[in-house]
């Protein structure tokens, strides 16, 4: 086992790099557990879009009635009456649409002058066309009031405007169908973790398995290991068992880290097992990435530059950092050529799964069996040049 | 003899080639990956498009003419356009709804139903066009019941070609600048390549201090003053850094189209501002932090991401967020700066903020090189 024993001496050589690498992650997923939202809640919610109401009116009955009335259709978010200030908000998209309503517009109104709310917008977005039914909503009804509903002075402003608001809390019924009608843990803290952990598997496991291979297919090390009385094959058995029991480490701390941060929700959904092996898989994958890097590369300078390229492009392509359905078409269709896509398409599935049927298990069985191949492919093409290289 | 110094350490520098690898490549792939991620995600992809819903063509839909007018003057192409109806049976509508070929169903019926797969900002367009028509209906009822005499006026109003239905709203805006979110992620990654430039001041720290190179043993006995050689090699570190992110913002601008407005001389000014930031940085770590160069390194490239994160590198919104909880971290944080600098031109038609964060940027600058000069001059060494 002399070469076993050495298989882990050479890596704490890379400890420093290791670490890094786990304590990058470990915080990505601490704070994407913080960000992510809840459970989605079971049924439907009307979409709350985030507004800034600048209200320049402030005696005006209509102007506070229509205040009220966003308030509570949207999410209301206070910003101060100050053009930088929301501007830079309306950029961040902390709200989605300023809506000003200029002094003497309530005056305006019932005097059936031309008057208008001003907005702020990201021009011809779908939240602004949402957030201008729901004000046009309010002042078509309050006028209708205001123009037919007279029969006399008992006709004040507050009557219109609580007779307007009473009618808009009318709402038709609606029903959810499928598999989004039951609480799943999408975009849950577990589902980002497990995301994650492609980013985590890929740099520990390549950096370590590649600087094993880096050192031990050095030449004079190699050509010294030659003439050894060990025999070749049982060398070659001794550094793949380190790389096995490196590889299943990394993959069982990053599961512990999973179980210490979600283990409850992760119980409750009963996903536990399916994300694990799905992450085994991908395992496979890292470490033959691993082999292959450790095959091609020479100095440990270019491997840094190496590993850090293939990670972040598997997992920006793959839809690691940016969800799939978010990504263009045409990058989605070269992103199948990568496994990294298929681990993120089996734990996107396993986030939607509520119902075990195997139907539903098949397409998730199908993305990691993709994966396994991935790595059997690179695997052999790495033994191929190494051999090529070899003779 | 400053031209000599200077030109022999520009060739020095650039042939170091995982420097040139770090500082450049690195920061161009990653550009190239952000666009590739979520390029494609301008305001374009958030506009509104007519929404798909499939409509049951069932006999209470067909004997309900209010339900059929909306949907008419809805989906007829114009203004008013926010439907594209699919008229199928129950279970036709189903399947429409399963594939995602529709955001949901409306059946007719006391009162009419919507059908949904999921929640969203579509879906809730439909019901809130489901809710006015049974809202309007109950308004109209109320009117009726206590003003009786307004029913031909009523109608008439409602059926005139204007309707009951204005837009009270009307779009103003403070600049004609498109709100686009992802430009923060470029500029957080332009922040972060010049802060990189940091590799060129440690490189340059270390090759100047005779404890911590055999270079810079070698240069520590040449008659040649102190001063010259540190002003030299940062001027060189300066023009190569610099020339690297105008690659890079010629890379992002061009080929993969961020925009940073029209002031190009002031883009390139805060380029210039932020590489200087970067050199006097790995100058200043490079000459206080005593010991293994490594962890030199390591702290530089962990402190310049946390820096590159706290300005949006990662997550865009962290930049907003600091900004507005703990707006000190955002004036002393230099990628914040560079990356503030940038968006202030593209977004702001006055410079009061860009010039602060260029201010900000120099001063911090200054206390790097002062202190990293403080540092190095008149040392002597005993023994090494």
């Amino acid at each position: 086992m002399q070469v076993f024993r050495a298989y882990f001496k050479v890596m704490r050589g890379a400890v420093a790099s290791l670490a890094i690498n786990f304590v990058v992650f470990i915080g990505l997923a601490v704070l994407f557990s913080f960000i992510a939202p809840q459970a989605r809640p079971m049924g439907f919610e009307q979409t709350q879009v985030p507004v800034a109401i600048i209200n320049r009116d402030t005696d005006g009955e209509i102007s506070r009635g229509l205040t009220q009335y966003l308030e509570k259709v949207c999410k209301v978010v206070d910003c101060p009456d100050e053009p930088e200030k929301l501007q830079d908000a309306l950029f961040h998209r902390q709200m989605e649409y300023v809506a000003i309503i200029p002094s003497g517009f309530s005056d305006a109104f019932v005097s059936g002058e031309k008057c208008s709310i001003q907005k702020i917008i990201v021009p011809g977005s779908t939240e602004s066309y949402y957030v201008d039914i729901i004000i046009n909503r309010f002042l078509d009804t309050v006028n209708l009031y205001k123009t037919y509903g007279g029969t006399g002075e008992s006709d004040s402003l507050s009557w219109i405007i609580s007779s307007a608001m009473d009618d808009l809390q009318v709402e038709v019924p609606v029903t959810m169908i499928g598999q989004a009608a039951v609480s799943v843990g999408y975009q849950t803290g577990y589902y980002y973790y497990f995301n994650y952990c492609a980013y985590a598997l890929l740099a520990l496991i390549t950096i370590g398995v590649s600087t094993i291979m880096i050192s031990f297919n050095e030449p004079d090390l190699y050509m010294r290991n030659l003439c050894s009385p060990l025999p070749r094959r049982r060398m070659n058995l001794e550094l793949a068992a380190g790389h096995t029991v490196f590889a299943i480490g990394c993959w069982g701390i990053l599961m512990i880290g999973g179980l210490i941060m979600h283990g409850k929700s992760l119980f409750e959904a009963g996903v536990l097992g399916l994300y694990s092996l799905n992450a085994l898989s991908f395992t496979l994958v890292c470490a033959s990435i691993g082999l292959l890097i450790g095959t091609f590369v020479r100095s440990q300078n270019a491997q840094q530059g190496v590993v850090n390229v293939v990670t972040l492009g598997l997992c920006f392509l793959g839809g690691v950092y940016v969800p799939q359905s978010i990504m263009s078409k045409p990058v989605l269709a070269v992103s199948k050529f990568l496994p990294s896509y298929w681990f993120v398409k089996a734990n996107d599935a396993i986030s939607l799964l509520s119902d075990p049927s195997p139907q539903n298990l098949g397409a998730i069985h199908t993305s990691m069996l993709i994966q396994v191949a991935f790595a059997v492919a690179i695997f052999s093409i790495t033994l191929f040049f190494s051999k090529e290289r070899e003779a | 003899m400053f031209g000599h110094v200077f030109s022999y350490r520009l060739k020095c520098l650039v042939r170091d080639r995982d420097l040139v690898f770090w500082t450049l490549i690195f920061s161009i792939l990653l550009g190239t990956m952000f666009h590739v991620a979520f390029g494609h995600l301008t305001t374009e992809s958030e506009k509104f498009q007519p929404i798909e819903v499939a409509v049951v063509d069932n006999e209470d839909y067909r004997n309900d003419p209010s339900l059929q007018a909306i949907l008419e003057e809805l989906s007829s192409a114009g203004q008013n356009h926010m439907l594209d109806p699919v008229y199928a049976d129950e279970k036709g509508a189903e399947e429409l709804l399963n594939e995602g070929a529709v955001s949901g169903i409306i059946t007719a019926g006391e009162p009419v139903r919507l059908t949904v797969k999921e929640p969203g900002i579509y879906q809730s367009i439909l019901k809130m066009i489901l809710d006015e028509h049974l809202q309007t209906t109950k308004t109209v009822a109320n009117i009726i019941s206590r003003n009786p005499q307004v029913v031909s006026d009523l109608i008439e109003g409602m059926q005139s070609e204007n309707g009951y239905r204005r837009d009270y709203t009307e779009q103003i805006s403070f600049s004609g600048v498109v709100p686009n979110m992802n430009l923060v992620y470029f500029y957080a990654l332009l922040a972060m390549a010049c802060m990189y430039s940091h590799s060129w001041g440690l490189r340059n720290a270390t090759d100047i201090q005779a404890d911590l190179s055999d270079l810079g043993a070698r240069r520590s006995v040449a008659p040649t003053h102190k001063m010259v050689v540190v002003l030299a090699d940062s001027a060189a570190a300066l023009v190569i850094s610099f020339f690297e992110i105008l690659i890079l913002l010629a890379y992002l601008s061009l080929a993969l189209g961020v925009k940073f407005g029209s002031q190009i001389g002031y883009v390139m000014l805060t380029c210039l501002a932020g590489c200087i930031a970067g050199v006097s940085y790995g100058s200043f770590i490079g000459t206080l932090v005593r010991g293994h160069e490594g962890v030199k390194t390591g702290i530089l490239i962990g402190s310049t991401m946390a820096m590159s994160f706290l300005a949006g590198l990662m997550w865009v919104d962290m930049k907003y967020i600091v900004s507005v909880k703990v707006p000190f971290l955002s004036y002393i944080n230099p990628a914040a700066l560079i990356a503030d600098a940038f968006y202030s031109l593209y977004v702001f038609d006055t410079h009061r903020r860009f010039f602060i964060n260029i201010g900000m940027l120099c001063l911090i600058s200054a206390v790097f090189c002062v202190a990293s000069f403080a540092i190095l001059r008149r040392d002597e060494y005993a023994s090494i």
